[in-house]
Order: C-alpha cells, then structure tokens, then sequence
C-alpha cells in the first residue's frame, strides 16, 4: 500500500434522520496499515455506526478513506473488496448451509480456483479451532462456533483491513486468547469495536474511546478508557 | 437451537439421493403436478396418486417419522373439508340417495386426495434434498437467478428464523404466557410486536451482510455445480410418462 493509511475518517458525521442528532459527529482518525486499534464506548456510543459507515452501509457527510479509495456508493464493491468485516450477531452474516461453504465464499467470488478456495478455507477454520465442523449445517453449532466460522469468512481472503464488531462475543477464555494471537498474528490492520477491554488490551495498543457519537481519548492509555467509563480502581 | 423443521432437509437416505440435485427437483415438481391431475373420482386415478406417492416417498428414503408426521399432518388439513357434507346434503331427499351422495363427497375428497399427495411428495423432495443440494440443483435449472438467490436464502434464514420465534417463545413462556389467565393474553397478543420487528431488524442486517460479502452479484455456481448422467435423463422421462398418464386419466384420453 505504499505507506498509505488503512482507514481515514476526516470530519465524518453520520445521522439516520435529517433532522436527528448525529449518531457520529465529526470523527476524524486515521489507521496505519498494519495498525491495530481498540473501538471502545458504552452501549449506544457509535461503534457500530462507525464500522458501518466505514463500509458505505450508512450515509455519512466528511470523509472516509479505505486504503486510500474513497467511501461513496458507487466505489463500495472496491471499498469492500478490500474490507474483511465481522456483523455482532454472526447469523447475520452466515449465508450458506455449510461452514466450509460459507467460509470458502470469499476467495470463490474472487475467481479462485474451488480446490485452492476450499483449502484456505479449512486451513481459517482450523486456526480458529472449527475446522472440524466445516462439514457441519450452520444451523447446528453454537453461538461460540458461529462466531469463529463468521469470523473465517471475513479473515480467509487476507483483507488489509479487518473491522470486527465485537470479535471475542460468545468465546470461551482460551477460544479469546487463542483469537488474540491468531487477529495479533495477521499484519491487517484492524479497528476491533468492543467491551472486552482485556480482549482489547491483549490485541491492540491504541484504544479509541467513543462516546455520544464523539472521539473522547485517541491513544495507547487503557487506564484512560477506565477513566472515562468510571472504572478505575 | 436446533429445529426439527431444518434437519428434515435432506435427511432422506433413498436412491433419488444419487441423482443430480436438479433431477431431484424435477422429478418432485412432476410427481407434485401428476398427483393433482390424476382424477380423484375413478380407481385408476387414486391408484395412479397413490402409487405415485408411496413410490417417491420410498425412492427419496423419507423417514418413517417424518412420513407419519405428515400423514397426521395432511388428515388434520384436508379431512375437515368433509364437514361441509351435511351442509351440501341440505335440502336434498331425506332417504338415501347413494348417487347423490357420491357428488356431495367428491369436491372434499378431490382436496383431500390431492392435498395429501401434494403434500406427501413435496415433503419426499425435502428428504432428498439438503439446502446446499437445493441451491446446486436450482441454479442448474432455468430459474431465474435471483428468483433462486432468495430461495436459497429463505430456506437457510427459516432455520434462524425458527429459532429466533422459540427464543421469543421461551421469554414468553419464562415471563407468563404459559401461566394462564390475563396475564397470558397480554404476553400472546404483544408476540407480533416482539417478533415483527425482531425479523425486520434482522432481515435488514442480512441484507446488509450480503451487500458486503457480494453475494448478489456473484454466479453462486461458484460453489459447485452438479452434472447429470443417463440415470437422470431416465427418471425425468419415467416421471413425465406418469404425468403424461395422469393426464389421459383426467381428460379421457385412454379408458
């Protein structure tokens, strides 16, 4: 990439009514590529809107760059070509019966040749600790597991960037520890949206606190995301 | 949460499980149009539906329990209908008029033979068919694609959707409905406005998945295709000739 950002967001404000307060007002940050940062805030904050925004899924005035195209409708199939994305609820974005299918959907609408699609697809799903179901119907696996296959389908295609809502929701501690490694080992750059602050401090060294829609602390302090969520010991 | 409804997707074990996906659909499609041909009012007609019927459901292997579940099904759909007898019988003669009574019968049992051999066959295919089967043999039919891309997804978003409605239903019953009384009906009457938007907000963030992930404007035949072979091109024509002969049946063109 040449050095250039990942992600820029530049003065974004995002409303879902015209005449509604903004959801995000004037969000500027940007994210190296490679760069690593933490998306935090309380429930309601913007997280969700942001990642979105970032996609071209909600309208938004200001401007988002990712990986140097521009956010606008009818750049949005390259934007999100370059995107791996991860939904909060998994089933939203599970769209075929079988894990393997599912996961194998991305590189086969990229044009990769199926065998080769299929492999990396069970070799996602093994390092996620699912490749043993990849012949398993979706509809019989838990919520843990859907959240890994989900989290296979955004990963497989090695995406410079990676926006994860919630990533380690319905993981188990070690299946946590073991995503930690397996998103710290990647080399994408990532804004991973969450409330696992541990999660967060495991993954990341950048922590982006949000809150009513506005950038409330940018930087490396965890400590200051407990700060402002009145947490501090 | 697992739903009986979803495993009943190609649970089948039968030899209609070695054709190709589309044959499958086919043949369930033309078995489906030759049960409701056949004349239910003459023995070669009931025969016919009925042979058709036991014949497909052995060929796709479908469960007993899932047959008998159907069965008890299609009688509890179809055999009211022979409750509007006496209101057709009103005003008519009073003595037995066998002939008469014959007419009366014919419109219920015309639905009732027909829904339960529609039903029965249609319910076989499922057997037969698992939901990746279903999008390999629809999109090697001339379905028009998007027509089979919502298909498909109707059929793998029933079982999300099924389980959401028993989540609703567990809240419901943990918060009173199943306690009887006022404070039933006021849960039950709130289902839809729990339910409704539930399925809105999740058909919306679904949506919003598949714009992403670009599943609308990618050929799903990506993900695998079926071929078909000499066994195929033989059950279509075998399953054409008994619709074919249904259709002889119904319209006298034989007999």
């Amino acid at each position: 990439m040449n050095g250039e950002r990942a992600l820029v967001f530049d003065g974004v404000t995002v409303r879902y009514e015209p005449d509604a307060a903004p959801v995000l007002a004037g969000v500027t940050f940007s994210l190296a590529a490679g760069e690593r940062a933490a998306l935090v805030g309380l429930n309601g904050s913007g997280k969700t809107t942001l990642l979105m925004a970032a996609v071209g899924l909600v309208g938004h005035e200001g401007r988002i760059l990712v990986c140097g195209t521009p956010v606008a409708r009818r750049t949005a199939a390259a934007v999100r070509d370059k995107v791996g994305f991860l939904f909060n609820v998994p089933e939203d974005q599970l769209l075929f019966p079988k894990v393997i299918e599912d996961a194998a959907f991305g590189p086969l609408r990229r044009g990769e040749e199926r065998t080769e699609a299929y492999r990396r697809a069970g070799a996602v799903l093994d390092d996620l600790g699912v490749g043993e179901l990849a012949e398993w119907p979706l509809h019989h696996l838990s919520h843990g597991q859907k959240q890994r296959v989900a989290l296979a389908g955004a990963l497989v295609t090695r995406p410079p960037l990676l926006l994860l809502d919630e990533p380690s929701a319905g993981l188990d501690p070690p299946g946590k520890m073991a995503l930690a490694r397996l998103l710290g080992g990647l080399g994408a750059a990532m804004l991973v949206a969450t409330h696992d602050l541990k999660f967060a401090e495991r993954l990341c060294r950048r922590f982006i606190v949000l809150d009513g829609g506005r950038i409330l602390h940018d930087g490396g302090d965890a400590a200051a995301v407990q700060r402002t969520w009145g947490m501090e010991e | 949460m697992r739903t009986p409804w979803h495993d009943m997707w190609g649970c089948g074990r039968g030899p209609a499980g070695r054709l190709a996906p589309q044959t499958r659909i086919l043949a369930g499609a033309i078995l489906f149009a030759a049960g409701l041909t056949s004349p239910a009012g003459t023995v070669p007609g009931i025969a016919l539906a009925a042979a058709t019927t036991l014949g497909w459901i052995t060929a796709c292997g479908m469960p007993r329990r899932a047959a008998r579940s159907f069965v008890f099904l299609g009688l509890a759909m179809f055999l009211p209908y022979f409750l509007l007898v006496p209101v057709l019988m009103k005003g008519r003669a009073f003595a037995p008029d066998w002939a008469g009574l014959a007419r009366v019968i014919a419109a219920p049992w015309d639905v009732f033979l027909h829904g339960l051999a529609g039903m029965l066959v249609a319910a076989a295919t499922v057997t037969a068919l698992s939901a990746s089967d279903l999008r390999r043999g629809l999109l090697a039919l001339p379905v028009p694609r998007v027509v089979a891309a919502v298909l498909i997804q109707i059929v793998h978003q029933t079982a999300e959707l099924l389980a959401e409605t028993g989540r609703v239903a567990a809240a419901l019953a943990v918060r009173g409905a199943s306690g009887g009384g006022r404070a039933a009906l006021r849960v039950l009457t709130s289902l839809p406005r729990v339910w409704l938007p539930r399925i809105i907000g999740r058909a919306d963030r679904v949506a919003a998945a598949m714009e992403i992930r670009g599943y609308a404007e990618t050929d799903l035949r990506v993900l695998g295709r079926s071929t078909i072979g000499l066994a195929d091109f033989a059950v279509v024509i075998a399953v054409l000739g008994l619709l074919v002969l249904a259709a002889a049946l119904r319209w006298r063109w034989i007999g």
